[in-house]
């Protein structure tokens, strides 16, 4: 294949030709039992650099991170810095050689305060020193580096873009030259992502060197320098941002042109209206620990065959909301219907027997054990019913087959299905979820941000999981931050503000301004 | 090309590579106390055939190590079901002396016949050892109280208590022993020696639980209980109630470890009667890993470290190095079981 734009060893075109660059990979290879995680990966990144790192969930990325920051050795190839080959037995050795990286789930103790983190386990810490040294020290790190960041805050209390400020501010303060993000904006508002793009364009113009993992296209392609795509664990790709599209990027990135469909019609008639309604909310009021309202009198039902989009930036009552509508939480006051009957307990397990399958907003913390094996994982909703287990009896065996069944329905390629389930990629830990949940959603499916940390192609499949279900008379709640999403699945979509329903309409008189009007606590007759 | 390792970790590490490395373990472990006896002067050989020829080379000594066993299984037993769900139940040696004490009280207060007693001793001192971790039991299951401390303190409760009975009111009037109460009415039936129908009962109780937590809905759901309790919670298991019947569980069997020990191997209710079973339980459990069944060679290996320690104190070493050697040898295993993870990687 004749690609024009693949440019392995080209610098960006703002930096002079001839630049050095600050890290070379060649040939980098890494192996785990059956699986070849990395073959032949050369890629090199220059100083004042952004380069992206592009993938499939599955795809390499995090390997290869964890073999540039000294976490794994490479099986085969070289690791150049500044031009002279290196071996990093561990990660001080890469953070000695001013490598940097910042995990999408934040290494800090959450007890300690800023300043406390930002001196933990680092050699130029003094050995006496007070809590007001040390907010000094923080405070001029800080300015230094121009990441605000308050030293005598604990850490619990902040928001996640605070706490990933202190994670580069940390990681720059030892003098890190490259560094590496994992997916930072997966946890970032919209105002902290222009925050944090800010920031490491200053850290570019400086002469820093960024490498990026991301799965949303569009940040790429605003940050972003130089782009690599890996697939299958090879390099099929480095590219000048400027040379490539989203589309184009897409289908190097799976190995063929994946659109996600913006309609998803229905596959046979809509059924009748007069059908029961499998759940339904009547003036729920749902309260925190902290006594804080989460949800606010809310009334909602929810109809066979149709997917019901719920529409609400992140924090205003979805989490509560998923959770009285699968039994996980009963409600402070107002009722719960489950197929007609009122239910005035917290009952998961009876929710789940009428048919009501949960797709939880955390798969790891929620709705999997992650020391357990992939066919136990599996087993969770089905294990008291044959072929599994009974009313005493549990078998393994079978678990094992049926966990083998979901994974190849799902397309997820197990190493075994006695291998523990955290050593699967989130993604396909997030596959394996969805098709567990939608085989016992008989009546109600509640998906809490499905694609999050999804790659395009398993968006694709999942989104066409839902319009299934949905075709086969399940009720499907959808909670997602993508209004793209939302208007491409639903049929009816309401909008949550502040614990309060801001109104349900259907989507044929949903429109974009309307729907964001109410997200932002406006009502209807003021956005007109 | 540079020097790049060769080296990759295994997530699943196949059983051959688990038994090689303590295999080399047990020699490193054993090589150490090797050298320093012979530091001590004293000559490691001649030492070594001594404990061998009294411990696996004689009749008696393999009697003996079936009575070690017999009550270090269940002990082991009653850690190793409260781990797998990562209870930690520190209390084993409070639970076998509440055994005890319930099946002494059958022993010497009834005159009932033998078949209907020790069934009764059974029952008696497993529900014993299941009372006896009761309240920590709840505490956890309902008031997220640790288990360790509120068993671990109950231990000394117990070892207290058995002192006063002994001493007190159950004290041997007949021949005047020492902290002891009379010889038991009754005791399970001896078929080899020493060896009493214990044994054989323990072993069975380990593969039976085995087997049993493998096969049964129950051990599925202790089991997702103890690696995440929200998924248990959203899956629609109690978890309090599944917690409080695995420590009930694990207290049961340390409580039978009792009723063996008195009723089979002394006879008497002594003081220090427990001898440790409950805390070198934990270390069996431990070698024993995630496998029930290995609880039987973890629990001879044990007995083996016992016999040893006996036998070295009749050579005028001290008791204390028992201890060493455990330690020692649990350190090695550890080591041993984490190396075992790392497989040279062939490139073609």
């Amino acid at each position: 294949m004749a690609d024009v734009t693949h440019t392995p060893n080209a610098p960006p075109r703002h930096l002079p030709a001839g630049t050095p660059p600050i890290l070379e990979l060649v040939n980098i290879a890494k192996y785990f039992p059956g699986v070849i995680a990395n073959e032949h990966v050369s890629l090199n990144v220059f100083p004042g650099e952004i380069h992206a790192l592009l993938g499939e969930n599955g795809a390499g990325k995090s390997t290869l991170m964890n073999v540039v920051t000294g976490l794994y050795q490479p099986d085969a190839g070289e690791i150049i810095i500044d031009g002279y080959g290196t071996t990093f037995p561990a990660p001080d050795a890469a953070i000695a050689a001013g490598i940097g990286m910042v995990h999408q789930h934040f290494r800090l103790v959450p007890r300690f305060t800023v300043a406390e983190n930002l001196h933990l386990g680092w050699s130029e810490t003094p050995r006496r020193l007070s809590a007001k040294d040390i907010e000094a020290r923080a405070k001029e790190l800080s300015a230094r580096f121009g990441l605000p960041v308050r030293p005598s805050a604990i850490v619990s209390s902040l928001s996640a873009g605070e706490q990933q400020r202190v994670e580069i501010l940390r990681v720059l303060s030892r003098g890190a030259r490259l560094l590496i993000l994992d997916e930072p904006t997966a946890v970032l508002s919209p105002v902290e992502v222009g925050e944090l793009f800010s920031a490491l364009r200053r850290f570019r113009s400086e002469g820093g060197a960024v490498i990026i993992i991301s799965h949303k296209l569009d940040e790429i392609m605003a940050l972003a320098d130089r782009v690599s795509v890996l697939r299958q664990g090879r390099l099929v790709g480095t590219h000048q941002v400027a040379d490539v599209t989203p589309d184009s990027l897409v289908t190097e990135m799976i190995g063929r042109p994946v659109a996600l469909a913006t309609s998803y019609p229905r596959q046979g008639p809509v059924p009748a209206v007069e059908e029961a309604e499998p759940l339904s909310l009547q003036q729920v009021t749902v309260r925190d620990s902290a006594g804080v309202v989460r949800l606010d009198n809310i009334s909602l039902s929810l109809r066979p065959g149709e997917i019901l989009g719920i529409a609400g930036v992140t924090g205003n009552g979805q989490p509560e909301l998923a959770e009285v509508l699968t039994g996980l939480k009963e409600p402070e006051s107002g009722t719960v219907f489950l197929n007609g009957k009122a239910v005035n307990r917290a009952d998961p397990a009876m929710f789940a027997h009428a048919g009501v399958g949960h797709v939880p907003e955390d798969r790891l913390k929620r709705a999997l054990m992650p020391g357990l094996s992939v066919a136990e994982n599996m087993a969770l909703r089905e294990y008291d019913r044959p072929p599994i287990g009974g009313k005493f009896s549990f078998s393994m065996p079978q678990a094992r087959k049926f966990a083998q069944m979901l994974a190849d329905r799902a397309g997820v390629k197990l190493p075994g299905t006695q291998v523990q389930i955290r050593g699967l990629s989130g993604g396909n830990q997030q596959r394996l979820v969805l098709e567990r949940e939608i085989r016992i959603a008989s009546h109600v499916l509640v998906a809490s941000y499905p694609s999050r940390g999804l790659d395009i192609g398993a968006i694709s499949a999942m989104r066409d999981m839902l319009a299934r279900a949905r075709d086969a008379g399940v009720a499907v709640v959808l909670m997602s931050e993508d209004l793209d999403e939302i208007f491409a699945l639903s049929d009816r979509i309401a909008v949550l503000y502040a614990g309060r329903l801001m109104g349900v309409m259907t989507r044929a008189e949903a429109d974009r301004d309307s729907i964001g009007a109410l997200m932002s606590g406006r009502s209807l007759s003021e956005a007109a | 090309m540079s020097a790049v390792s060769h080296r990759t970790r295994l997530t699943v590490v196949p059983s051959y590579r688990i038994a090689i490395g303590r295999g080399l373990s047990i020699l490193a472990a054993l090589s150490i106390v090797a050298i320093t006896l012979a530091a001590m002067g004293r000559s490691p050989i001649e030492l070594a055939g001594l404990v061998v020829r009294s411990t696996v080379g004689s009749r008696f000594g393999i009697e003996d190590l079936a009575l070690f066993m017999t009550p270090l299984m269940l002990t082991g037993a009653a850690v190793w079901v409260g781990i797998r769900v990562n209870l930690w139940n520190i209390g084993a040696e409070g639970q076998l002396y509440a055994g005890a004490t319930a099946a002494t009280a059958i022993g010497l207060f009834t005159h009932w016949p033998a078949f209907v007693a020790l069934p009764a001793m059974i029952v008696a001192g497993m529900l014993a050892g299941a009372a006896w971790i009761f309240v920590p039991a709840a505490a956890r299951a309902w008031l997220s109280v640790s288990e360790i401390v509120t068993s671990l303190l109950l231990n000394f409760v117990a070892s207290l208590l058995v002192y006063y009975l002994a001493t007190g009111p159950w004290a041997d009037r007949v021949t005047g022993a020492l902290a002891s109460t009379e010889r038991l009415h009754m005791a399970f039936p001896e078929f080899w020696g020493a060896v009493h129908l214990g044994f054989i009962l323990a072993l069975a109780t380990v593969i039976g639980l085995g087997v049993g937590l493998a096969k049964s809905r129950f051990g599925y759901e202790t089991a997702v209980c103890g690696s995440n309790p929200q998924a248990a919670h959203y899956a629609g298991i109690g978890v309090a109630p599944r917690i409080l019947a695995v420590l009930l569980l694990s207290g049961a069997l340390a409580g039978l470890a009792g009723v063996f020990e008195v009723a089979g191997t002394v006879h008497r209710l002594q003081g220090g009667l427990a001898n440790n079973y409950g805390y070198l339980g934990i270390v069996v459990a431990l070698l024993a890993r995630g496998s029930c069944l290995a609880l039987i060679p973890a629990a001879l290996l044990m007995a083996l470290i016992l016999d040893t320690g006996i036998v070295l104190q009749t050579t005028q070493i001290s008791s204390s190095a028992v201890l060493a050697i455990t330690g020692l040898l649990v350190l090695a295993i550890a080591a041993g079981d984490e190396l075992a993870a790392y497989v040279r990687v062939n490139r073609t």
